[in-house]
């Protein structure tokens, strides 16, 4: 017998938490399921288990009150259960979704979906970003504070964005030297507009000075508006080059330093994980202030097909209590939907909640408009760069498909290969879209280019339990 | 290197654990609650393995089980993410670190 849920929420950061929560206090039979060992996603990603923090007994966290609260609610959990797949189940009334797991049902039933799935990185392709030694911001900072390792002794932080301030202060609190800052953007009246917005997240922004001070006492040349343009190394990075950058982000010439390094930290914004909401068959759109492609959704964050909803970062960037407040929402639509509580204490709700959640949209474009993705950037690739890390297609073989009429990624994805790959594009698409938007010119949009298509698996899977699914 | 200074930022921690893994047949230190990637990482290994075409080193990028560049053998499986997979004690960890086949 195959488990079924009246909901499924996939994923168990703030947004997949608070989701699942506000479904099961509401009576929803809720299911909640995370790849990672505990709940918590990326901002609250508990220390591993076996780990110990050394504080007050007594003091908690805000993740580990959210995680308790969860722990004793009314649903199931399911942790170590990567979601590989999701198909509309035969007898049309809701999702059959596929797991991977020692300890985890093959498959469940559910009928309505919440995905929460989160953020990554943002891939910016240079020269040299595929030697060992160059890390996102979120690789740097998972290491350091849930590993505990200081992965090496001189780094270069560059990037934009809050991350690459907490990226780079973390690191000089592990004793790693920084030896420098990049932020690609450079603050200007445009930061003036936005201050009433920003002013009112006081607390992010102490966060954000806090680190700034430590690494401007600690002596770290900071800069705005320059970035690394390559890495080299003998088989691992050795040394890094930055330059300074002009209004497009584009290095010029004459500016370039050479930084003498063992690590490269880039950081270049995040991007919505939004590859569940497209492999079931949400309408995507392509929204540049939320980080790129990410599923439509509307005012209940209900996606274009019914019963399923996005909640958080996977449906368009905006920190940690923007995806908290949307797990709400999500949560609560669909409670709504499946008749648990009234049209009136669906409103209710709505108006005690949406006043905040709009404030957060708020901050989360201010933010987008101060640390946009620099354009320029793209003419930091050389021939022999690769952009496809997985199927090693390099910019030369991608001006060659264009030269030979690749209009759209899944072209380029036909003549080269390039995200054919394990990682199923999810790293190459924007160095991807960024040189064909360069290639074909005026009339080439993010919209006409496209996107990389999903399908299941979304990340391999044992050959067993594929084959145990074709016989069921 | 394991994090031995402790600050506000990155208050005291108790590792779990002691145990031992073994990486290309030598054995190494590590500790419960660690992966693969950390405890390679902690050794001062940052070549986790050589591409198919180019044999062009490969480490980790991304840290959050993403980017499949990770790629190590652990206990006779083959094309493990270290970055996502916690060490166990006695683990056979293999990597291809040498560029020429
Ligand atoms: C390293 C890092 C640090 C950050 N620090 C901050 C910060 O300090 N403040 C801030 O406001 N924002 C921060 N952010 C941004 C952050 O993404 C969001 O603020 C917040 O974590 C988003 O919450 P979420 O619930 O939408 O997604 P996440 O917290 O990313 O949670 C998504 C969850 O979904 C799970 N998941 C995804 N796909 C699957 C699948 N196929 N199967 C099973 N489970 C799956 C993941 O394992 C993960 O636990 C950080 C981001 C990163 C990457
Ligand atoms: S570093 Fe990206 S999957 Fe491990």
């Amino acid at each position: 017998m195959i488990a079924s849920y009246e909901l499924a929420v996939i994923g168990a950061g703030p947004a997949g938490m608070e989701a699942a929560l506000a479904a099961a206090a509401a009576g929803v039979e809720t299911a909640v399921i995370d790849g990672h060992p505990a709940p918590g996603g990326q901002v609250y990603m508990p220390l591993p288990a076996g780990f110990e923090a050394s504080r007050p007994a007594g003091e908690e966290t805000e993740g580990e009150r959210l995680s308790r609260r969860l722990d004793a609610a009314p649903l199931a959990r399911l942790w170590n259960a990567a979601v590989w797949g999701i198909f509309p189940d035969e007898s049309g009334s809701g999702w059959s979704i596929a797991l991977a797991g020692a300890e985890v049902p093959r498959r469940i039933h559910a009928r309505l979906l919440i995905l929460a799935t989160g953020a990554y990185d943002t891939p910016v392709a240079f020269p040299g970003w595929t030697l060992p030694g160059v890390l996102t911001c979120g690789a740097a900072l998972t290491l350091l504070k849930n590993q505990r390792i200081a992965p090496f002794r001189r780094v270069l932080v560059s990037g934009t964005g809050p991350l690459v301030l907490s990226a780079a202060a973390h690191l000089s609190a592990a004793g790693v030297a920084v030896a420098g800052v990049c932020e690609a953007n450079r603050f200007s009246r445009r930061a003036l507009r936005h201050a009433p917005t920003l002013l009112r997240e006081s607390r992010r922004l102490g966060e954000g000075a806090g680190y700034l001070s430590r690494l401007l006492l600690a002596g770290t040349p900071y800069r705005t508006g320059w970035s690394v343009v390559e890495a080299s190394g003998e088989g691992r990075v050795e040394k890094a080059v930055i330059a300074r950058l002009d209004a497009a982000g584009a290095p010029l010439p004459g500016s370039e330093r050479n930084v003498e390094v063992d690590g490269v930290i880039a950081g270049y914004g995040l991007t919505p994980n939004r590859g569940l909401a497209q492999m079931v068959g949400c309408r995507l759109e392509y929204l540049p202030q939320k980080g790129g492609w990410a599923p439509w959704r509307g005012e209940n964050l209900q996606t274009s097909l019914p019963g399923v909803y996005c909640a958080g970062d996977c449906a368009g960037i905006a920190g940690a209590e923007n995806s908290r407040l949307e797990g709400q929402i999500a949560g609560t639509a669909a409670a709504r939907e499946l008749g648990k509580i009234t049209a009136q204490q669906a409103e209710d709700f709505s108006r005690r909640v949406r006043p905040a959640w709009a404030q957060q949209q708020r901050f989360a474009r201010a933010l987008a408009e101060l640390y946009p993705l620099p354009p320029g950037l793209v003419s930091l690739l050389q021939e022999d760069t690769p952009l496809c890390r997985c199927e090693e297609v390099t910019l030369g073989a991608v001006k060659q498909a264009v030269a030979a009429g690749a209009q759209t990624l899944g072209e380029v994805k036909m003549l080269t290969r390039a995200g054919m790959g394990n990682c199923q594009g999810r790293m190459c698409e924007r160095p991807v879209t960024a040189v064909l938007l360069r290639e074909l010119g005026a009339g080439a949009a993010p919209e006409t280019t496209g996107s990389y298509s999903v399908r299941p698996p979304l990340h391999p899977v044992p050959i067993g339990s594929l084959l145990e699914d074709e016989d069921s | 290197m394991r994090i031995k200074v402790t600050s506000k930022l990155l208050p005291e921690v108790r590792r779990g654990k002691p145990l031992r893994v073994a990486v290309n047949g030598k054995w190494v230190d590590a500790y419960a609650g660690e992966t693969v990637a950390a405890v390679l990482l902690a050794e001062g290994i940052q070549v986790f393995r050589h591409t198919a075409r180019a044999r062009a080193p490969r480490g980790v990028y991304c840290g959050m089980g993403l980017c499949y560049e990770c790629l190590v053998t652990v206990d006779e499986v083959r094309a493990v993410r270290a970055c996502v997979t916690p060490v166990a004690d006695g683990m056979r960890i293999e990597i291809d670190a040498e560029p020429a086949l």
